[in-house]
């Protein structure tokens, strides 16, 4: 093997990529928060809702956390026309990841639910705290502490799934990376640059997001 | 859309086109079963050499830990095409399905010794001291101390990790093996109803990872710890089911 590497062609592009992995952040925080929204009221739903209501959130949980987000994604993308429904790709996949999220947060958030005692809330009463009180210092300080940690890891989690965006032409970074690669024919170099963006994208997420943990709710999140 | 999927219906299910799907689904499952296995054994590996604290392994663990967060934080997408170009600039007789084989065995390492370490770091520091203070060798406190009571505590999430894993070799598709998911763009191709098509192949994978990930949940119910539940919270291993644990109760 006589192969040359030749990093510069890749990092003449470097803004282009970088821009690239704005819009990698753009669609996991899109589908990070509408999925928290759907899996919010998803858990309220499992916990509180009536048989009927609670039986339709299971059943989205299971086959959503059962199928791949891809083949979600391509059935989105290529079967929805046949109904009149044409989506760009850049809402199929944010469609698709949100609907894959949302079963995921639904049970994390259930978990962070159930995690609060009777007996804390029943605490609470005899110190006489109010309603809005007993939500702000003692429920949410709690389910926050236990769910923070993997809320966390499944905003990592979406940073490198939104990476099969790609597939379906979303420009993000692995698409700029797959446009580059075409034009400069240089994809072992292209590709080992993007992974040390996804590296320092997801490191500098992790510290982030363990400092905010930290100061915020005092749990002590490691990231390594 | 329906009177579509019911015209192309009895040309969609045929004999062939059954065994196709089946043999896809054969090699999904196989890339997924040797996947794990082959990462389990180097993970485990991986595992044990961090667990050391010889100063002279010092330059091992570092590797090892640097393998390890370096492949737990790049997208499968992107290691795929690394590693498929970079097998191909060597050598050009290597089949699509080993190089998919070879880059699912490094991810999955990196997760599985993440679980597994977390595992071995559940049991107490005291009794590793302990088994220490009795002469007990590296191997000998590896295999009688810790893993009796480490394994109870990394099955359950190595299941959540196969059933993740049947669903990431999904992008395996897009390099042209022949697995569940390039199935559906196959018969696509051909000209069917996506719904239809799309549909089977959701089903397929659906048949595959739900029986496993019930298994998981057995598991995590049957053999669930007070010490497995912190433990596994710490790491992460990609979206794993979350069990419900009073907070207060740590103290």
């Amino acid at each position: 093997m006589n192969y040359t590497f030749q990093f510069g062609v890749v990092f003449a592009q470097l803004p282009y990529l970088l821009g690239g992995a704005l819009l990698t952040l753009e669609v996991a925080f899109l589908s990070f928060w509408l999925g928290a929204v759907i899996g919010l009221f998803g858990a309220l739903g499992k916990m509180y809702g009536g048989r009927a209501i609670r039986w339709l959130i299971n059943a989205y949980v299971v086959f959503f956390t059962n199928t791949p987000a891809l083949v979600q994604i391509f059935f989105l993308f290529y079967a929805l026309p046949d109904v009149g429904v044409l989506l760009t790709p850049m809402t199929a996949v944010v469609i698709g990841m949100t609907l894959n999220s949302g079963a995921y947060l639904t049970d994390i958030l259930r978990a962070g639910i159930l995690s609060v005692r009777r007996e804390e809330i029943e605490t609470a009463q005899v110190l006489g705290m109010s309603g809005p009180q007993m939500v702000r210092f003692v429920i949410l300080p709690h389910i926050a502490k236990t769910i923070y940690a993997p809320l966390s890891n499944f905003f990592i989690w979406l940073v490198l799934g939104s990476s099969m965006a790609a597939i379906f032409g979303v420009e993000e970074l692995t698409g700029r990376a797959i446009n580059i690669s075409t034009q400069n024919l240089r994809t072992i170099e292209t590709f080992a640059v993007i992974a040390v963006i996804y590296i320092a994208l997801t490191f500098i997420a992790s510290i982030a997001l363990a400092l905010v943990g930290r100061w915020a709710f005092r749990v002590r999140a490691r990231i390594f | 859309m329906w009177d579509r999927i019911v015209q192309e219906a009895p040309d969609f299910f045929t004999y062939y086109n059954a065994i196709f799907v089946l043999q896809a689904m054969g090699r999904t499952l196989g890339l997924t079963v040797i996947g794990c296995v082959t990462g389990f054994i180097f993970g485990f590996a991986i595992a044990a050499i961090r667990s050391t604290r010889a100063r002279a392994l010092l330059p091992l663990r570092l590797l090892v830990t640097l393998y390890v967060e370096i492949f737990r934080r790049i997208p499968f997408l992107v290691i795929l095409f690394i590693v498929m170009f970079g097998i191909q600039a060597v050598s050009r007789g290597i089949s699509l399905f080993a190089i998919a084989l070879i880059s699912i065995c490094m991810v999955s390492t990196a997760f599985m010794s993440e679980i597994i370490r977390a595992g071995m770091e559940s049991v107490p520091k005291m009794q590793r001291e302990a088994a220490e203070a009795m002469n007990f060798g590296f191997m000998r406190t590896l295999l009688l101390i810790i893993l009796p009571q480490a394994w109870k505590v990394i099955l359950p999430p190595g299941f959540a990790f196969m059933v993740m894993f049947i669903k990431d070799t999904a992008l395996v598709s897009q390099m042209g093996v022949v697995e569940l998911a390039f199935t559906g763009k196959m018969f696509v191709g051909r000209g069917f109803s996506p719904f239809l098509v799309y549909g089977t192949v959701l089903a397929g994978y659906f048949v595959m990872s739900y029986p496993l990930s019930r298994l998981g949940a057995y598991l995590e119910n049957r053999l669930a710890t007070s010490r497995s539940r912190e433990s596994i919270q710490r790491v992460w291993t990609g979206p794993g089911p979350v069990q419900s644990e009073p907070v207060g109760e740590q103290g």
